[in-house]
């Protein structure tokens, strides 16, 4: 963990200030409109951090809470994370638990992916992954705050910053993750199993199932070397 | 509706997402470096990288997909990020106002 990748992830994620903190405002504003306190709405962006849950629990909000459902809810939108976790293990492996379990609280798909691509251009860098964790933290719950703070209201723009950066921004990483023409058929596989999975299933399941397929064909290929 | 009882959901939820993100990591402690599973998470990446973007395209709409292809040739053109993102959201919010 080292303070120069700290400052790399730093200034590479400093566009999810914008993308996160549109976001976070949508959902803000969503919290305003359900009638929860500011204090509540930027604990619960601070706490759960996690747009799908996020969303997915203020969908079954109700009187009383169903907290039994809610929590397994979050626990079926979130379990890319498990995946992401034992890939981080394989990158962090050495690294002291003290330091990489409190650097997870900030995990999320965005970082995920562009720790993973860093560790293919410069190494393994636990600092990165905190680096590019804190703007899109600052961004999501400041949003959540700014949207009781100020008198906004969602429109257009702000809703497609929030739906597009991030979408946009791995797709500026994917050139790095190109290795030959072996990673076409994993890549459409990919593609077509989440095209079919947020179609027919449910798109929070896409990122997961669609990889996986994908990832399942990389592995019929013969090893390099 | 009862603020200790929001408090303590929130805090029940926050708890949960906290698992998921730690569990991944503390759980793959025991996997062996050379099996099957280790091998998956090597080739996991780029994979999932392509599912993710595919259903944020699906999200965006037509917009979305303009966009996100502006910004995957701007990039592989310049290498510049701020480039690929600016001309991406530029031709996804010029897209949406044609009404695509």
């Amino acid at each position: 963990m080292t303070a120069a990748g700290f400052r790399r992830g730093l200034v590479a994620a400093l566009p999810f200030l914008l993308s996160n903190g549109a976001a976070g405002l949508v959902m803000g504003l969503t919290y305003k409109g359900l009638g929860l306190g500011a204090e509540h709405a930027i604990l619960f962006s601070l706490l759960v951090y996690s747009a799908t849950a996020q969303a997915i629990t203020l969908s079954m909000w109700a009187h009383p809470l169903p907290v039994v459902a809610m929590v397994v809810a979050c626990i079926a939108a979130n379990s890319r994370y498990l995946l992401m976790g034992a890939h981080l293990r394989q990158l962090f492996g050495g690294l002291a638990p003290r330091k990489m379990l409190p650097t997870l609280f900030l995990l999320a798909d965005a970082s995920w992916l562009m720790t993973s691509s860093d560790a293919d251009r410069n190494g393994p860098d636990a600092g990165y992954l905190l680096g590019s964790s804190i703007p899109m933290a600052i961004g999501w719950v400041g949003g959540t705050a700014l949207a009781y703070a100020a008198p906004l209201a969602a429109n257009e723009p702000l809703g497609l910053a929030a739906t597009l950066l991030p979408t946009m921004f791995i797709a500026t990483l994917l050139p790095s993750q190109w290795k030959n023409v072996r990673s076409l058929w994993p890549w459409l596989t990919s593609a077509v199993a989440a095209l079919l999975v947020a179609r027919f299933v449910d798109p929070s399941w896409s990122m997961l199932i669609g990889g996986g397929c994908g990832t399942l064909v990389s592995m019929m290929e013969p090893k390099d070397g | 509706m009862d603020d200790l009882k929001v408090l303590g959901v929130i805090c029940v939820l926050g708890v949960t997402c906290y698992v998921m993100r730690a569990g991944g990591y503390v759980l793959a402690a025991s996997m062996r470096d050379d099996g099957i599973a280790a091998r998956f998470l090597q080739l996991a990446p780029g994979n999932l990288f392509i599912a993710f973007i595919v259903g944020g395209c699906l999200s965006g709409g037509l917009a979305g997909l303009v966009g996100t292809v502006v910004a995957l040739v701007t990039m592989a053109i310049t290498a510049r990020e701020w480039a690929a993102l600016g001309a991406g959201f530029g031709a996804a919010l010029a897209a949406s106002a044609i009404g695509l």
